[in-house]
């Protein structure tokens, strides 16, 4: 209980990665295609901080998050091609679609919890995923291409600029969440995955309080199709079966679900053994996630950032302390 | 509706649905656990047959026994190395537990893949024999197979929890483990044997259903899925509750086939599984006293 008291806020991992995204900007230089890795790593991120606040403070594992990032990136398609409206036009009617389907499944799945909620959403991105291939409208299985390029007035963002714009919206988002997970209202909402009993006898509203969680992460993850269908400039429903869910739940618990800082980390782990590290093709990067994900519940279940924090804090500690912690350690 | 041959299906796919939703409350019996890689163990177990049959020149019984070994330890090691660990190491919550299953889940999925290919195997029959007439409906080895398999299955377990001194135990650990513990009871035997039992009921369904239509290494996850909504739609109040889901989902599946199309079947589950998770979370059968 003690983890859910507030602490004094802390800029360090926001200049982290800051200084993170600088660096990796400087290595993708002009080249394509590692610069659409970067645009890749805040797809992945965007998704991730959205399932971070109902999965890492309401214990809430709703797996239709690929349907929520589909909608962002079918509406942004859609927009675009057929209504000739601009794309930003597109990001907005994502969100706010992805919020009122978020609603409704959350509605009907107000009650559920557990095993329940995990396989009645993952039932819901499967049909959503069907719906989504036999749609003519929305270009059934060879989906939508030819996506105009963003454009804001009278500024037309290059791929470099679009990218940075992606990942400077991840970095606000996780501060952002990072703040509201200090703030009064996240410590109900982190209290809601510990004991949900006690909140619920505080007055507030466990089942409204986690629909509210689902609806925000919904619009983050829509973002984050939005912002994949505007990078990509074309969509296809392969791009949100439930491997991506999957995906996304694996680098979360990977990073850490103690802050939001950890989704970023994931995110990263995520694109280096998907995409590119080429000994992992074929889904063995995958794999190897889905692995290292049972090796961190059994041996650091605090994941990447709990290690950091663990490490940190003996670098912290007075000599005597730190042989004292060495020695638990050991034992 | 008026064909024979619709409602030879249907009891096909409500016995596999019914056989896999077994697999699911033999684990949940022994440990409270919904086992989502049950799916996995079936997927394994028939491409694994496939793939000795087809690619390696065995017969069909030593690839199938080595096939149904390999799911029994695959689920006894999950026991052993998963559930265990996760108990011990979170007291509190399902969260670390469902992680830990969907992540075994896709690890052993994406390994057959590796391994066996990613390719649609033909699956293999226990015995091939022409399809027998009954009327104007014919009796494939698949469909006999996995009505086989089910009968068997169903009626030996049932048999088995009633009248064994294992089938006892397993009840008392799933109705209260520490008291078990307490009273002497193998505790943890008891809780492996049923997840290695689990594992051979999955396999075995997964052999029998792949020599209808073929297996294909991704689709444990939806095995998994339809298995686990044939026992919340049939209820774990007995141990036929799963059939009962089962046989319900075989014929909301091939009704909806029939008459709507395929893709219409994927709407018709998210709307069951709504429809009894929000009015009856305790599906179609429950067990008011458990003697």
């Amino acid at each position: 209980m003690k983890s859910l008291l507030p602490r004094a806020p802390t800029t360090a991992p926001a200049l982290i990665a800051v200084a993170a995204g600088a660096l990796l900007l400087l290595w993708a230089g002009g080249n394509a295609y590692n610069l659409s890795l970067l645009g890749l790593l805040a797809t992945y991120s965007l998704v991730g901080l959205g399932m971070y606040a109902p999965l890492a403070w309401a214990g809430s594992m709703s797996l239709a998050f690929s349907a929520y990032a589909a909608i962002g990136a079918y509406s942004v398609a859609v927009i675009s091609t057929k209504a000739d409206a601009p794309v930003w036009v597109g990001w907005i009617v994502g969100a706010a679609l992805a919020v009122v389907v978020a609603l409704i499944l959350g509605a009907a799945t107000m009650r559920l919890t557990g095993f329940h909620l995990v396989a009645i959403t993952l039932l819901f991105a499967t049909a959503f995923q069907t719906w989504l291939v036999s749609a003519n409208w929305l270009g059934s299985s060879n989906g939508i291409g030819q996506i105009a390029a963003l454009s804001l007035g009278w500024w037309h963002p290059s791929a470099r600029a679009l990218v940075i714009g992606g990942l400077a919206l991840v970095v606000l988002i996780a501060i952002g969440l990072d703040r509201l997970r200090r703030s009064s209202w996240g410590v109900i909402a982190r209290a809601l995955g510990q004991a949900p009993l006690a909140v619920e006898c505080c007055g507030t509203r466990v089942p409204r309080i986690t629909i509210v969680m689902q609806c925000f992460g919904a619009a983050i993850a829509a973002i984050g199709g939005s912002f994949f269908a505007t990078d990509v400039q074309g969509i296809t429903p392969v791009t949100f079966t439930t491997d991506l869910v999957f995906l996304v739940l694996f680098f979360l618990i990977l990073g850490g679900t103690s802050s939001p800082w950890g989704a970023l980390i994931g995110a990263a782990i995520a694109v280096e053994l998907t995409v590119r590290a080429t000994f992992f093709a074929s889904g063995g990067g995958l794999l190897l996630l889905a692995l290292a994900v049972l090796v961190v519940l059994l041996i650091a279940p605090s994941g990447i950032l709990g290690l950091l924090g663990d490490a940190r804090r003996r670098l912290a500690a007075p000599a005597g302390r730190r042989a004292r912690l060495r020695g638990d350690v050991t034992r | 509706m008026t064909d024979p041959q619709v409602w030879i299906s249907i009891l096909e796919q409500g016995c596999f649905y019914g056989l896999i939703g077994l697999a699911y409350l033999l684990g949940l019996e022994g440990t409270g656990f919904f086992n989502f890689a049950v799916g996995s163990y079936a997927l394994v177990a028939a491409l694994m047959t496939s793939w000795l049959v087809s690619e390696h020149g065995y017969g069909v019984w030593p690839a199938l026994i080595l096939a149904v070994l390999v799911a029994m330890a695959l689920a006894a090691l999950t026991e052993l190395a998963v559930v265990r660990t996760i108990e011990a190491k979170f007291q509190h919550g399902e969260l670390p537990s469902l992680v830990a299953v969907a992540a075994l889940l896709f690890a052993i999925s994406q390994v057959a893949g590796m391994v066996f290919g990613r390719v649609t195997m033909p699956g293999e029959p226990f015995y091939s024999f022409t399809p027998i007439a009954v009327g104007s409906a014919y009796l494939t080895p698949a469909v006999v197979g996995v009505v086989g398999v089910a009968v068997v299955a169903f009626a030996g377990v049932s048999i088995t929890a009633r009248t064994t001194a294992f089938g006892r135990a397993l009840r008392a650990v799933g109705d209260n483990k520490e008291a078990s513990r307490i009273l002497g009871l193998p505790v943890g035997r008891v809780r492996l044997i049923a997840f290695a039992v689990s594992g051979l009921v999955a396999a075995l369904a997964g052999i029998a259903y792949s020599s209808q239509a073929g297996v294909s290494w991704d689709v444990g996850l939806q095995w998994a899925l339809l298995g686990f909504l044939a026992l919340v739609v049939g209820g774990a109040g007995s141990w036929f509750g799963p059939l009962v889901g089962g046989i319900l989902l075989g014929f909301v599946q091939e009704i909806i086939e029939l008459y709507a199309g395929g893709q219409d079947v994927d709407y018709a589950m998210l709307g069951i599984a709504l429809v009894f998770f929000a009015f009856w979370p305790k599906g179609l059968t429950s067990r008011a006293v458990r003697a």
